[in-house]
């Protein structure tokens, strides 16, 4: 409220109507409660509002209930000091023309007269209903987009905390399937790695987590390098190893690969522990092969205890199968596997060779014993002291030297050529032939208490042909050998070529499979050996006959091979009998049964 | 016929109009028009068999830009509190006016309605919130203007409070 001093005199009541009508407001004068007497002309807007105004003596609170509320008995400001005003504050009215108006009523009394001013809130107040509206508006709206943002955050972070609770479930799954995983960016680096698998590879996570994997998993340098080959290739992945982790507790682990599908070039690896089944694999294949003996055959199998059995006695063996069978490497087995095995392996070709020179070679002999004998020569018994003499092709003995053996097998003592003194030895001796030596007992060509001494313990080699089951795993093996020597990558055999193998007769034997896998590792060009690789007689495309055919041809034909080979060797024997795919035993026999005296 | 006056009291937005246009037209906008003063509405009811006019003055919403006028409250024969249940700060703004209406009316029944029912699950105020007003002595109800749920209720609970004045509610804070 206001306080004016000043009051008007009846004089001006002339003047004071006529400002009040130039201007935009009703100017009632309190006469009796409830009554207000107009002053002036009421301003244009009245009529529209309230009706026109009949007489100049209203009651307004019919008017108004607004201002019949505010009218209601004796206003505080007439009461108060004169010249106190007071606003009302706006207020809204409904027009006669369906519109609505706001006002504003003043209250002032200036001496006794007791006023009332009611103005129509114009063009300012609109202004202002527009800035409040607006900035309300924009309240609103910050108030809904703080809302939205805050409901995104609920979501973000209840999205953050189910993705939390996932993986913490995903890694409580990981540790209960004792899954071993880790998982590789872009750039090789690990960015993940599982419990299982840091307890795999015996590794701490601060050793493993945001390190290259090539320093931080401790591989040897060519599982490195085939990994990385692997991790290079486009293809959606595979299993490669297993690999030996080198460390604390070493194993072998085998790599599952597969490309993390969110992002093509992260790697998700899934390590296998093969450490067991490694072992089961090793020592299967320990069971698979014998010293350098190879095959899994029941056959096979028998042999390999035969020759622990026989390695256990002392006592002579005759070994008997078909060239190229391996009864070298059975011999070499049993001298292995015995108590002798320290002591010399002295192998000997009794084959092509005459009575004395085996004689010599055997027994030696003394400076003098013969012409050519410049010098003591010590025999291969001698030279055999305490271990192992084989004595391979002892079908092929001349009788003489037969009688001298018998007598070294009976009372284990040699007698030099060109000395009257026998010697005692102390030699195993172990023998082995082709031959069918009862024949040749009853063709006479062998001794039969000879024999009767020298089969005292036997073991008979199956053909090649008779255990086709061990081909497979003889042909990967040497093909492993070939490859190791040659510097090759070839892998794999074509399942035709497979096929091939076990259906060819191998009158050679291991050795003629050896052979042609030798063959088939040079002629192949990729990374698998294809039929076309093998020799020509076993596709069957060739019109040069196999070994067995080879026996059998004329003499004059062998005599030519034998020369042939004779000739592309340079006079080497071992290497002609290589290239024909025969030992050096059956090479030298025959030599000697075809008359051919090479000058070497 | 008896007239009582009673003011619509809340923050700006909180839906007094809309309450007051239900009410007496049994219309609704879904447009926000923010109002300016004071608008004065008339409705006729019948409360324990006597008619009353109720004088509806729909207050301007309070905030910064403006504070409810003591004059307007002047003369009020109770008042409604009128809150926004998306907007918990609404609730903080009835609270100040039940003190500035209680001061210049005095203890003048009133009741409390929480509007926007029909946006429940977008709710701010929390049963909580509602259980500390109703242990403050505050009659809290829910309704929806743009519904039309609990409006009759709303303005017949006060006219009967009025016309009954033992026992009022009061502000026991």
């Amino acid at each position: 409220m206001k306080s004016r001093q000043h009051d008007f005199g009846p004089s001006d009541d002339s003047l004071f109507n006529d400002v009040l009508s130039s201007l935009d407001i009703a100017v009632f004068e309190r006469e009796n409660p409830g009554e207000f007497r107009l002053r002036g002309l009421p301003p244009d807007w009245w009529s529209v509002c309230f009706g026109p105004a009949d007489c100049t003596l209203l009651d307004l609170g019919r008017c108004s209930p607004f201002l019949q509320d505010y009218l209601a008995g004796a206003h505080p400001v007439w009461e108060s000091t004169p010249g106190t005003i007071e606003k009302s504050g706006a207020w809204a009215e409904s027009d006669r023309q369906g519109g609505t108006m706001t006002l504003e009523a003043t209250v002032l009394s200036i001496g006794s007269r007791r006023l009332l001013l009611i103005e129509r809130l114009g063009l300012r107040f609109e202004q202002m209903r527009d800035i409040v509206q607006r900035a309300r508006e924009r309240t609103l709206a910050e108030d809904i987009a703080v809302k939205s943002h805050r409901k995104t955050e609920t979501r973000l972070m209840g999205q953050l905390e189910a993705s939390k609770r996932t993986k913490d479930d995903a890694l409580l799954l990981l540790q209960h399937l004792k899954l071993a995983a880790l998982v590789l960016d872009e750039h090789g680096h690990i960015t993940f790695v599982s419990d299982s698998g840091l307890e795999m590879l015996g590794l701490a996570a601060e050793n493993v987590v945001g390190r290259q994997w090539e320093q931080a998993l401790p591989l040897q340098k060519q599982d490195r390098l085939m990994i990385r080959e692997m991790l290079g290739l486009s293809s959606h992945g595979g299993k490669i190893g297993p690999f030996h982790i080198e460390g604390p507790s070493p194993c072998w682990i085998e790599m599952e690969l597969h490309r993390d599908p969110r992002h093509p070039g992260r790697r998700i690896v899934v390590l296998n522990d093969r450490t067991e089944l490694h072992a089961l694999r090793r020592a299967l294949n320990e069971q698979a092969s014998f010293h350098d003996l190879m095959g899994k055959s029941p056959a096979m199998l028998r042999i390999y205890q035969l020759v622990q059995d026989i390695a256990q006695v002392d006592t002579t063996v005759l070994i008997e199968g078909e060239t190229g069978t391996g009864k070298e490497l059975i011999a070499r087995a049993i001298h292995s596997t015995s108590g002798r095995r320290n002591k010399p392996f002295i192998a000997a070709n009794c084959a092509g060779l005459t009575d004395s020179l085996l004689t010599s070679q055997l027994f030696g002999h003394k400076r003098g014993a013969f012409t050519g004998a410049v010098n003591d020569q010590q025999g291969l018994f001698e030279a055999a002291e305490g271990g192992t003499l084989f004595l391979d092709e002892i079908g092929d003995i001349p009788s003489q030297v037969q009688t001298a053996l018998l007598r070294v097998l009976q009372e284990k003592e040699i007698t030099k050529l060109g000395e009257a003194k026998p010697r005692k030895v102390e030699v195993r001796v172990l023998a082995a032939t082709h031959h069918n030596l009862s024949e040749d007992v009853v063709r006479g060509s062998f001794r039969a208490d000879l024999l009767y001494r020298i089969r005292i313990a036997r073991v008979q080699l199956p053909p090649l042909r008779e255990r086709r089951k061990d081909i497979p795993l003889l042909a990967y093996s040497f093909l492993d050998q070939i490859c190791t020597a040659t510097g090759k990558t070839i892998k794999l055999l074509n399942p035709d070529t497979l096929r091939l193998l076990m259906s060819h007769p191998w009158p050679g034997n291991v050795r003629e499979l050896k052979s042609a896998i030798e063959f088939s590792v040079i002629s192949c060009k990729g990374k698998e050996v294809l039929p076309t690789d093998l020799p020509p007689e076993i596709t069957g495309s060739s019109v040069v006959s196999s070994p067995s055919v080879w026996i059998s041809i004329t003499d004059q034909d062998a005599k030519s091979r034998l020369l042939a080979a004779l000739s592309d060797a340079k006079g080497n024997r071992t290497e002609a009998a290589r290239r024909l795919g025969v030992s050096r035993a059956t090479f030298y026999r025959r030599l000697v049964e075809l008359n051919i005296h090479p000058t070497r | 016929m008896m007239q009582k006056k009673i003011c619509m009291l809340g923050g700006f937005a909180v839906g007094k109009t809309s309450l007051v246009r239900r009410f007496v037209s049994n219309m609704f906008s879904d447009h926000y028009q923010t109002t300016i003063g004071v608008t004065v509405e008339k409705k006729n009811v019948t409360v324990d068999n006597r008619d009353v006019m109720l004088m509806l003055w729909d207050l301007y919403g309070d905030d910064e830009f403006q504070r409810v006028r003591d004059s307007y409250l002047r003369g009020s024969s109770g008042y409604i509190l009128v809150m926004d249940g998306t907007r918990k700060v609404t609730l903080d703004t009835a609270l100040a006016l039940q003190q500035t209406a209680a001061r210049t009316v005095g203890a003048v029944p009133f009741v409390s309605i929480i509007n926007k029912a029909d946006v429940r699950s977008e709710w701010e105020i929390t049963e909580c919130a509602i259980e500390q007003l109703r242990e403050r002595g505050w009659p809290v109800l829910f309704g929806s203007a743009k519904l039309g749920q609990g409006v009759e209720e709303l303005f017949v609970t006060l006219a009967t409070r009025m016309g009954n004045p033992s026992p009022r509610s009061t502000d026991r804070s």
